[in-house]
């Protein structure tokens, strides 16, 4: 009974979000389009994070994606949607590459690596200005779907939903209790029999694929990318304040903190412009001090308080 | 023929010598004791034979496969299972699912598959309402599942890393009425390390002995027992 009535509740809410535009007005459609994005850059952060490795990644995966997408229609003529694939493809191998470099290593050479990778792509891209366009930027001749927002707009909700889907099968299949064993103890986990190797890099390339897709997304529905916008910190700090503060290792925790805190990101970016990024920190530092579960994690625990007492 | 054939096998750690040039075997279907005083090398033996740690020089061979190089995960789903002396349990996934991991990755089995298998080997452990949270166990139900776990992965040769220890007495009786019936139902070879002897001569065929990660005797129990390097060993190991 309780299953049936999360299914309608799941419907619903389907159906609010896709007719949204209809309902919206330009600027609610533009905030959505953000949330969305930095809802696939929150889920595929935790999804990684589930075995227990913290990737700081999203910037420079997010700004592979976006130039990548870019440069594939620019000098390859690739149409908009086959670049955003190509876009989530590239990150996927650099990932890849990567992750049978390091993932070796693990833990916090792990973690500072993934924060090297938007730095040495960023640096490339201001460098190289007769292929990329140096510090300037390059600029697209005609956005997707000629601007069409209704049409972009379900753009972005379909990767949103490509992320969910994905992180669904993470919780659902046997990848859950891989990366659960990695995470709570790696020499437990190998004499399960788990290939904690194989499945740190498979999970590393697609979670990474994911943010270079978002990053293609948002190339192609704003028609531009600069070295300094789409390799921004932004994308770091944001998905972990907003999976932090929903809750993480689940699907649900980065949705609900992705909504509160985008929604509540564009005000402060309206009335801090400089200084919200502060804000993001001060709130990871004080979910991480005063609420490690997350929004998730405290009503989960209140429900089963009740149900026992 | 041998199950498993440790040859020379040595690992140091810095200057400690913790195996030294050890030599072993496991016939199939045989229950071995692996005895010797605090520090003589049994659990890193047990660590070089599952993988968990590399040797420094020597070779394990396994059906006479070398497998000296071969990943603990291969190991395991090539049959070689055993518990961790320090029971460290999935904290984040349930009875069951600890137990599932096993079937899921060392056989190959799909989930359901695994629940089941899971569900059955929970019942022949005398382990009830298996979806409970690991923190709602008490000791005698984490060593279990412990066993469980390892022979969730298939195992041909186990072996058991004091699961004995911190259980009372009717407790290790029931641990060890648990492995007479799994050695003879799967004629699985075990590798028992324990230092209650009461439960090494009760299930144990034949005993090695390891001090100072040396293999200083070996034969059945009441012989062992005798021998003067032993009774040395650990007394040198009480002073
Ligand atoms: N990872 C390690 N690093 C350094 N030294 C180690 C390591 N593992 C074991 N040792 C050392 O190797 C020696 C053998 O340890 P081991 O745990 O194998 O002994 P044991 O026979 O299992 O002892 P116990 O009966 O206390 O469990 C000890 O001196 C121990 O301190
Ligand atoms: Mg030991």
């Amino acid at each position: 009974m309780i299953k049936y009535w999360k299914y309608i509740l799941i419907a619903i809410i389907l159906l609010l979000g896709v007719l949204f535009p209809f309902y919206a007005g330009a600027y609610q459609q533009s905030i959505a389009r953000t949330v969305l994005i930095y809802l696939v850059l929150a889920i595929s952060w935790d999804m990684l994070l589930r075995s227990g490795q913290l990737s700081f990644g999203m910037a420079g995966l997010f700004g592979i994606g976006s130039y990548a997408s870019v440069l594939l229609l620019l000098r390859l003529g690739a149409s908009p949607m086959l670049s955003i694939l190509g876009a989530g493809l590239v990150a996927f191998v650099v990932a890849a590459l990567l992750g049978i470099l390091v993932l070796r290593l693990r833990a916090m050479y792990f973690a500072i690596t993934t924060l090297a990778i938007g730095e040495i792509f960023r640096i490339i891209i201001r460098n190289w200005s007769s292929f990329t366009g140096g510090p300037e930027g390059a600029i697209l001749p005609n956005i997707i779907f000629d601007g069409d927002p209704v049409l972009s707009y379900w753009l972005v909700l379909g990767l949103a939903l490509l992320a969910i889907v994905l992180s669904v099968i993470f919780q659902k299949t046997r990848i859950y209790f891989a990366l659960t064993a990695i995470r709570n103890n790696e020499v437990v986990a190998k004499s399960s029999g788990i290939n904690i190797f194989k499945y740190l890099v498979i999970v590393f390339a697609i979670t990474s694929a994911l943010q270079g897709m978002a990053g293609g997304v948002f190339a192609q529905t704003y028609g531009f990318v600069t070295p300094e916008s789409s390799f921004s910190a932004d994308y770091i700090l944001l998905p972990i304040a907003m999976a932090l503060l929903g809750g993480i290792y689940g699907t649900l925790g980065p949705i609900i903190g992705t909504v509160l805190l985008g929604v509540l990101a564009e005000y402060l970016k309206l009335y801090i412009p400089y200084g919200h990024l502060i804000v993001y920190g001060i709130i990871i530092i004080c979910i991480i001090m005063f609420m490690p579960q997350g929004i998730v994690g405290v009503v989960r625990s209140k429900i089963i308080r009740r149900e026992v007492g | 023929m041998s199950k498993l054939v440790v040859k020379s096998l040595t690992r140091r750690f810095g200057g400690l010598v913790a195996v030294d040039n050890l030599d072993f075997e496991l016939g199939n279907g045989e229950i071995v004791g692996i005895i010797g005083p605090n520090g003589a090398g049994k659990t890193t033996l047990i660590n070089l034979i599952s993988g968990i740690c590399m040797p420094t020089s020597g070779s394990i061979l396994f059906d006479d496969k070398d497998i000296t190089l071969t990943p603990a995960h291969i190991r395991s789903r090539m049959g070689i299972g055993r518990t961790f002396q320090l029971i460290h349990p999935l904290e984040n996934l349930s009875l069951i699912e600890n137990i599932m991991t096993g079937f899921l990755f060392s056989q190959g089995e799909n989930k359901k598959k695994a629940r089941l298998r899971a569900e059955d080997l929970c019942a022949l452990m005398n382990l009830t309402d298996t979806g409970r949270e690991i923190s709602q166990l008490n000791i005698l139900e984490m060593k279990k599942m412990e066993i469980a776990h390892a022979l969730a992965t298939g195992p041909s040769i186990l072996f058991l890393d004091e699961v004995m220890a911190g259980l009372n007495s009717d407790e290790t009786k029931e641990i060890i009425k648990i492995a007479k019936k799994i050695a003879s139902s799967h004629n699985m070879a075990i590798g028992v390390v324990e230092h209650v002897m009461g439960v090494i001569k009760e299930l144990t065929e034949r005993v090695i002995v390891l001090d100072s990660g040396k293999l200083i005797a070996k034969g059945v129990y009441e012989e062992v027992s005798k021998d003067p390097k032993v009774i040395t060993a650990y007394l040198g190991g009480a002073a």
